[in-house]
């Protein structure tokens, strides 16, 4: 498929079209807007053959918008996209992979029921006589396996693999292509030390093939073993590009934040007392979940951290009723509940606030005021439940007035605000409820930096008014940042119940992995 | 019930931030107002009997059953849920009630027992698909096989008639009906009266109307079908809340056999054959989104009249049925096409 440029784009750009070789994909000022959200603003990158190019920057900066950008998901809405030296603009993922740039994406892109060689070749498969041509679509994914070291058989269905397993699929699927430009965005998140080891060879392999390799992870350590160049965005605007060897993990780290770590948190004015508001006891679930025992005080912030897996959702979810538990007590104020259900967890007082917002947090095609008072419809309605349109527009307005929700009425669709707006959304259906005890599940995955700032604001009002605040996040430095105590969890169970004054990112990180037992383990 | 893969559309066009959501309900609303002004119109000029109140009312009643039914679809649709079996459930609750008739029990209690049985039928549905976790499609699948069979089955597929007239009164009677005697001694009609079916068309689309918009069970059933999980984790049983739409969906079902089977003076086991896809046409045709969360009864009901005057008009226009048919059905496709449409961002 040839390039589809306009000629008097070409004019603007000096020399376009006889690039020297190196330069194999580059952006130009190039902005994406969604909804609320600038994502990209001006941004410029630029990738050479043979190169390994990280792209870094905080959740939410705009590393996988870019990609996005780059792979042809999104078109931009201004700036120019250089590839092979020639102006582009794709019109899907499909046209980016047929001109030789593929995409490897975090979230798994395969068809479960189908095999790995059907997968591999998905919506391009040879074809004999008009027929699929099977014997050569076995032969060639096995030929892009070995290269991967991939002990999967072809025919092998793709649901029955592990995870890292189908990752590496997804990795075959792209050598497959044959791509110039392969994006990676966290491929090794869910590899195991050994297969990881066994893809920086291929990535070495392919860089040396001249592909120019985009490459996205949070695990800025292991870069050292194969990345380049390093880009840095923060806050979707470009920060600085600089040789992988001329700068250090700190250096990187400082220019991804962009400010001392102190100034993201807000200070705390709560302080948790001895009263104990929750309090858990051997909670179970198969042999996978627990036992898991925690106690949480009035006014305190607990940090639930771990790897993803490690039962921190399982929990919360176990306590408010929305997965069923084997054994455990729960107990609020010495009384003992009984929690069958989400309904009855909410009539005691507890809350959890989904890390899946648009999944289970919010009905994003209603209002926001219908939002609000979806927990607490009783409020305001009468006796024989018919809703009191004025009581439920005056709790929707004194809502969106005290967490400074940004929504033109109380009558815009969910699903038009930004997400920042949508999580405040989300936690004003649990203040209206009035809740004792609240479970953040990954309050700012996804959010801007300043929504962040006012989430953690708003989490250590809470507390200071003397609700329980259990907080589950991925991102240390906010569990760091926000919590009094931290409980750790690995593989179900809590591995340790850490004082935040006096550990450190290392020693969660650690016991998180199982790697060493702590020293502070009380349970 | 959630679709991912819209969700994860490039937003590569944007609406405005400033767009109203009522405004754009508005819009929907009149497009098929517009096109159901459109068909009058144009009726009005190929037939001269089309445009007067003695067709609007048999328009109104030849309606009735499709409202009824589209009503009970429209809350089905809007959790999320589709129901076929309603066209079934009627034939089996006219075919009971007419047995009760038969069999000594006084026409009233009798009727009550034909919409107990079509409210019977629902709470199974809803059974199957909220407990048992059945697609609603297969369970309400089963349940027009079952249905349909049960009728044909207690009736030996024959029609049951010699109901009298009382029970005849339903179907046909009217309020505010006025004779005068003339003077050649034979009754004359000086007003037709409104018939009781398009009565209680009338009085259901407004209590439904109201349950939804403004009670918290209605609120409820628009929560779950825009997202069911988000209501179950904010306290909405929404078991309960599925059940009541399909007993809801049957009991309504029931009602039609009666006053269907009850107009007819006959019933039938095999009446209402495919009833429920005209149901679900009008929801359709009136903006109800299959994907859940979208709908309302004023939608439903022009959705209703639109099929309800092309018939009617097509039938006077001299058009075949065959060609009703093609026509109808191209008419659900574009009116659905239009909403995609408005609903692409």
């Amino acid at each position: 498929m040839s390039a589809i440029s306009s000629p008097s784009l070409l004019e603007h750009i000096p020399g376009a079209g006889t690039q020297p070789d190196s330069e194999l994909l580059s952006l130009h000022d190039v902005t994406m807007v969604f909804p609320g959200v600038v994502a990209l603003d001006a941004v410029g990158f630029s990738l050479r053959r043979g190169e390994v190019h990280a792209v870094c920057g905080e959740n939410g900066a705009g590393k996988s918008t870019l990609m996005k950008v780059l792979s042809g998901q999104y078109q931009p809405a201004s700036g120019t996209i250089l590839y092979k030296g020639r102006p582009r603009r794709f019109a899907s993922s499909l046209e980016a992979q047929r001109d030789g740039i593929a995409m490897i994406h975090q979230e798994l892109n395969l068809v479960p029921h189908l095999t790995v060689a059907e997968n591999v070749y998905l919506a391009r498969e040879p074809r004999l006589w008009g027929f699929i041509d099977k014997a050569r679509m076995q032969r060639d994914s096995q030929r892009c396996l070995d290269r991967l070291g991939l002990a999967v058989r072809p025919d092998a269905i793709v649901g029955q693999l592990s995870v890292a397993q189908q990752q590496m699929v997804e990795i075959a699927k792209a050598l497959s292509l044959n791509a110039e430009v392969l994006i990676m965005d966290e491929p090794t998140s869910s590899l195991t030390d050994a297969e990881t080891a066994q893809l920086f060879k291929v990535i070495r392999e392919l860089r040396q093939a001249g592909v120019g390799i985009i490459y996205i992870s949070h695990r800025l350590d292991e870069m050292a073993q194969i990345v380049d160049r390093v880009t840095v965005l923060r806050d979707g605007r470009y920060i600085c590009t600089e040789r992988f060897a001329d700068t250090s993990v700190d250096e990187i780290v400082s220019h991804m934040v962009g400010r001392a770590l102190k100034d993201k948190f807000p200070p705390r004015s709560s302080v948790p007392c001895d009263e104990i508001l929750l309090s858990v006891q051997g909670l179970a679930r198969g042999s996978r979940l627990g036992p898991v025992s925690f106690e949480l005080r009035r006014g305190e912030i607990l940090g639930f951290a771990g790897l993803m897996g490690a039962g921190r959702t399982e929990v919360a979810r176990a306590i408010f009723g929305a997965d069923p538990v084997d054994a455990g007590v729960l107990r609020m104020g010495g009384a003992a509940l009984a929690i069958r259900s989400p309904v009855d967890a909410i009539t005691h007082g507890i809350a959890y606030l989904s890390e899946d917002r648009k999944g289970q947090g919010l009905a994003v095609n209603m209002s926001v005021a219908q939002n609000i008072t979806m927990a607490r419809m009783s409020a305001v309605s009468n006796r024989c439940g018919f809703i009191r349109p004025a009581a439920e527009q005056a709790v929707a307005q004194r809502f969106i007035a005290e967490l400074d929700i940004r929504t033109p009425s109380a009558q815009q669709v969910a699903r038009l605000l930004s997400g920042g707006n949508q999580q405040k959304v989300a936690i004003a259906k649990w203040l209206f409820r009035e809740s004792r005890v609240i479970f953040f599940d990954e309050p700012t995955r996804g959010i801007d930096v300043g929504a962040k700032f006012a989430i953690y604001q708003l989490m250590d009002a809470l507390a200071a008014q003397g609700i329980g605040v259990v907080m589950i996040s991925s991102e240390l430095p906010e569990i760091l940042g926000m919590t009094d105590r931290i409980a750790v969890f690995h593989e179900g169970r809590i591995a340790a119940m850490l004082d935040t004054r006096s550990t450190t990112q290392e020693e969660v990180m650690h016991v998180a992995s199982g790697r060493r037992p702590a020293a502070a383990v009380h349970l | 019930m959630s679709h991912p893969v819209a969700a994860r559309r490039p937003p590569s066009t944007f609406e405005p931030m400033s767009m109203n959501q009522r405004r754009k309900d508005l819009v929907q609303k009149f497009a098929a107002l517009g096109s159901l002004l459109v068909l009058m119109i144009v009726f009005s000029i190929t037939s001269q009997a089309f445009f007067s109140v003695g067709n609007g009312m048999t328009v109104a009643l030849q309606v009735t059953s499709i409202a009824y039914l589209g009503i009970g679809a429209t809350c089905v649709i809007i959790t999320g849920g589709i129901d076929l079996s309603v066209g079934s459930i009627l034939a089996l609750s006219g075919v009971v009630a007419a047995l009760a008739v038969k069999a000594g029990v006084p026409v009233p209690p009798a009727m009550l027992l034909g919409l107990l049985t079509g409210a019977a039928c629902g709470l199974v549905n809803g059974f199957f698909i909220a407990r048992l976790r059945l697609p609603p499609f297969i369970a309400t699948l089963g349940m027009m096989l079952v249905a349909r069979g049960l009728a044909l089955q207690i009736t030996d597929a024959k029609a049951i008639g010699g109901l009298g007239d009382s029970f005849a009164e339903l179907g046909n009677g009217a309020l505010w009906r006025v004779v005068k005697v003339g003077a050649d001694g034979f009754p004359d009609v000086v007003f037709r009266g409104i018939p009781y079916p398009v009565l209680v068309m009338v009085v259901l689309a407004i209590a439904v109307s109201i349950m939804l918009n403004r009670t918290t069970l209605g609120r409820h059933i628009y929560a779950v079908g825009s997202n069911a999980e988000a209501a179950r984790l904010s306290g909405v049983n929404v078991a309960r809340v599925t059940m009541f739409v399909y007993v809801l969906s049957g009991a309504l079902a029931g009602l039609t056999g009666c006053v269907l089977m009850s107009r007819l003076v006959t019933a039938q086991p095999s009446e209402g054959v495919m009833y429920e896809l005209d149901a679900i046409a009008a929801a359709v045709i009136g903006g109800t989104s299959l994907s859940g969360g979208i709908g309302s009864i004023s939608g439903t009901g022009i959705g209703a009249f639109v099929i309800g005057i092309l018939r009617n008009g097509l039938n006077m226009a001299g058009v075949s049925s065959f060609i009703q048919q093609i026509i109808i059905g191209l008419v659900i496709l574009l009116t659905v096409w239009v909403d995609r449409l408005r609903n692409r961002r």
